[in-house]
């Protein structure tokens, strides 16, 4: 997946649409918008960052569970067998990128696996399919000739926490450093 | 440049207290399981009077201890999911092996202990020292593979937590073999030469512990920016008191100064550095777990 942040408005689609697909309970995201503002009005600009699971090379959260609940996929796509959670919460304390929930009514984790429900069927993702930017990107990066490749090969690129080492597959193009490390800015004040 | 976030998303947390409290249950059992084995396994006579209490207390902790992740987890339930879909990656599934064979590796020694059968308690006493190293050690690995979070994120942990394991281990020692020679002996007497040998092993292992808290306190201060931060939040934030004066003035520092100055060396002091003590581990495993995934990550 590429989101390219030059193009989003911040309109928060996204995370409804991907509410109302995977039916998330109140409380708790799939996916959301993280929202920064950098400067001082009038001088300042807002910075938008859409969040949903990186799907991770070398997921982290797969190898700490302790019941091979989560699992990738061979296509990459790192999911929660919702039958064999246990809901130890081991994998939200492992994630570094916390995009993992208990969900409140099912006491099981879960998180954003790219309604691979809908890509088994041929169609985008959610997300990709209502943003009203065309701001997000989903496609088979095995394929050098898909769009989301040539994209990835045009274009200066960028992933949210690269010295984790967990090697993430939602990709950015004109990430911010300051709208991801903001938490750290706001707690050293 | 000014930054602010208007708007994030945090999700519940992780751990939180009941698994500090888990932890805290396994340290005082495997505490108090290595110091029953001193005498019986290690031939140290003078601490055989407190084989069969260490036994004791480390069986009925580390049965209390797995309800309280039974709590924890959303479906307790699936608990049999531990031991059929293993994942021998995970932390948690090494835990899950440990926390059967445990508690029976004790009840086997404490077996052999009561019926005076001096060379299997010897042997299983050996056996369960492994065992109970791991059982705790276990627990340090389990933060430590949560990488995204500095405070955990530490080859010290393992060896951090066996630490204050034995230390909580031996404070409780002290107090229940007191509550027992006072009140449940036949002559009601409490072995004096004892209590302050368990006091000064008391102290040393504090010096221990407060080495390796320092010595990880030291690396987090200079390393990177999320280590930084972490250090920042228990030395100067949030949890500053609790880590600085809770758990390590009052929880180890003034103990050691009551157990190690000579002239303080009495009965009276003892019982309040190890009372000391047992509240100070407990804060130190709360800091540990809640401290450690309180920073938000994004």
């Amino acid at each position: 997946m590429l989101i390219d942040l030059r193009k989003c408005i911040g309109c928060n689609t996204c995370a409804v649409v991907c509410k109302s697909e995977n039916d998330v309970p109140l409380g708790v995201w799939r996916s959301w918008v993280k929202r920064v503002e950098k400067g001082k009005y009038p001088h300042s600009k807002e910075y938008f960052l859409p969040i949903v699971c990186n799907n991770c090379e070398n997921p982290i959260c797969v190898t700490v569970c302790p019941v091979n609940a989560s699992i990738k996929r061979p296509d990459g796509i790192v999911y929660i067998d919702p039958h064999r959670c246990i809901g130890c919460r081991y994998c939200m304390a492992a994630c570094p990128y916390g995009v993992r929930y208990i969900n409140p009514i099912k006491k099981i984790a879960e998180k954003c696996y790219w309604c691979f429900h809908r890509v088994d069927a041929g169609l985008k993702p959610a997300c990709v399919l209502a943003c009203l930017a065309g701001a997000i990107m989903f496609g088979d990066l095995n394929n050098p000739k898909s769009d989301i490749s040539k994209a990835l090969a045009k274009n200066a690129i960028q992933v949210i926490k690269p010295e984790i080492g967990t090697e993430p597959h939602t990709f950015y193009i004109g990430l911010d450093i300051e709208a991801v490390e903001a938490i750290k800015i706001e707690e050293e004040k | 440049m000014d930054t602010q976030i208007l708007y994030n998303i945090f999700h519940q947390d992780a751990f939180g207290l009941n698994i500090a409290i888990y932890f805290y249950l396994t340290g005082l059992s495997a505490g108090s399981f290595i110091l029953s084995t001193l005498a019986y396994s290690f031939g140290m006579d003078q601490y055989k009077s407190i084989g069969k209490v260490g036994v004791v207390l480390a069986t009925v902790l580390l049965v209390i201890a797995p309800f309280f992740l039974l709590i924890h987890i959303g479906m307790p339930h699936r608990a049999w999911h531990l031991f059929v879909y293993l994942n021998m990656a995970s932390p948690i599934t090494w835990g899950s092996f440990l926390l059967v064979l445990y508690p029976i590796n004790c009840i086997i020694y404490g077996y052999f202990m009561f019926k005076g059968h001096i060379k299997l308690t010897r042997i299983f006493g050996l056996i369960g020292i492994p065992l109970a190293i791991s059982v705790h050690g276990y627990t340090g690995f389990i933060l430590a593979f949560g990488k995204a979070r500095a405070l955990w994120n530490t080859a010290i942990m393992p060896i951090l937590f066996l630490a204050s394991a034995i230390v909580s281990g031996i404070a409780l020692m002290i107090l229940v073999c007191i509550i027992k020679d006072r009140f449940f002996s036949k002559e009601k007497k409490i072995n004096q030469e004892l209590i302050l040998n368990l006091g000064k092993l008391l102290a040393w292992m504090i010096v221990f512990d407060l080495f390796l808290v320092g010595s990880d306190l030291i690396v987090l201060a200079i390393s990177h920016s999320d280590a930084q931060a972490a250090a920042h939040l228990i030395l100067s934030g949030k949890f500053s008191i609790l880590f600085l004066l809770v758990e390590n003035l009052l929880g180890k520092i003034l103990p050691f100064i009551l157990l190690a100055v000579p002239g303080f060396r009495r009965l009276t002091t003892v019982i309040i550095a190890s009372i000391l003590v047992i509240f100070g581990i407990f804060f130190m495993r709360y800091i540990v777990v809640v401290g450690g995934e309180f920073l938000p990550l994004l």
